[in-house]
């Protein structure tokens, strides 16, 4: 049952935060500004290549 | 791809007045999840929209998701009339929003922002606690992973702090 001054959101955002990696959260926070941007530029470009690797392999 | 950093430099470097909201702001607030796009909310000046329309036209933009050849014109009397913009650019996917939902438009945000310096220029975006806000105000169910994260990182600042 939601407490009083809550609403079903709290509740199910909590239910969320069981399975946030809170260690991940930790690490990040200890890098800069910049190297966050980067490793978000870093990661697509690692998709993005494992995406036309993919679509190479199915020709 | 998104070139994050370019792109908001596109935008400063013109005098862009914006706020970095979304997915790039938490990445800087400290989220680990991974976004694909830019999204700011711009000033809604004459003058800004004319800052705006210079930052962003070498970089072609377009209206994302719609098909090639429309007649798209990326100029004052278009945002003037418009209000957001999913566009796609050169330099990547970014979100130009005149207003957001629970937060309004630039100036009613301001009061509620911070600025960062990195890649050599100074970066508005929007605060932990008001970023938590506007997605909670928004409603949307894919949201909800991502505010339970920023929650998180919100209690560990406050926690350090104190």
């Amino acid at each position: 049952m939601t407490e009083p001054g809550r609403s079903s959101i709290d509740d199910i955002i909590d239910v969320y935060k069981r399975d946030v990696d809170v260690s991940l959260i930790v690490e990040n926070l200890k890098r800069s500004v910049e190297e966050r941007l980067e490793r978000l530029t870093a990661f697509q470009s690692f998709i993005e290549e494992m995406r036309v690797a993919r679509t190479s392999s199915d020709r | 791809m998104t070139q994050f950093a370019a792109l908001l430099r596109a935008l400063s470097e013109a005098g862009v007045e914006y706020i970095v909201i979304g997915g790039v702001a938490a990445s800087i607030h400290g989220s680990v999840r991974s976004t694909l796009d830019v999204d700011i909310v711009y000033r809604r000046t004459p003058e800004n929209i004319r800052r705006l329309v210079l930052a962003l036209t070498p970089h072609h933009p377009y209206l994302r998701g719609a098909p090639p050849g429309l007649p798209f014109r990326w100029d004052e009397a278009t945002i003037q009339r418009g209000l957001n913009f999913a566009l796609t650019t050169d330099l990547g996917d970014l979100d130009t929003l005149g207003e957001i939902v629970g937060g309004g438009g630039y100036d009613a945000l301001l009061a509620t922002t911070e600025v960062v310096h990195a890649f050599d220029l100074d970066c508005r975006l929007l605060r932990l606690d008001r970023l938590i806000e506007v997605k909670r105000a928004a409603g949307r169910p894919k949201d909800f992973e991502a505010i339970a994260e920023l929650e998180l990182i919100l209690a560990r600042r406050r926690s350090s702090a104190s």
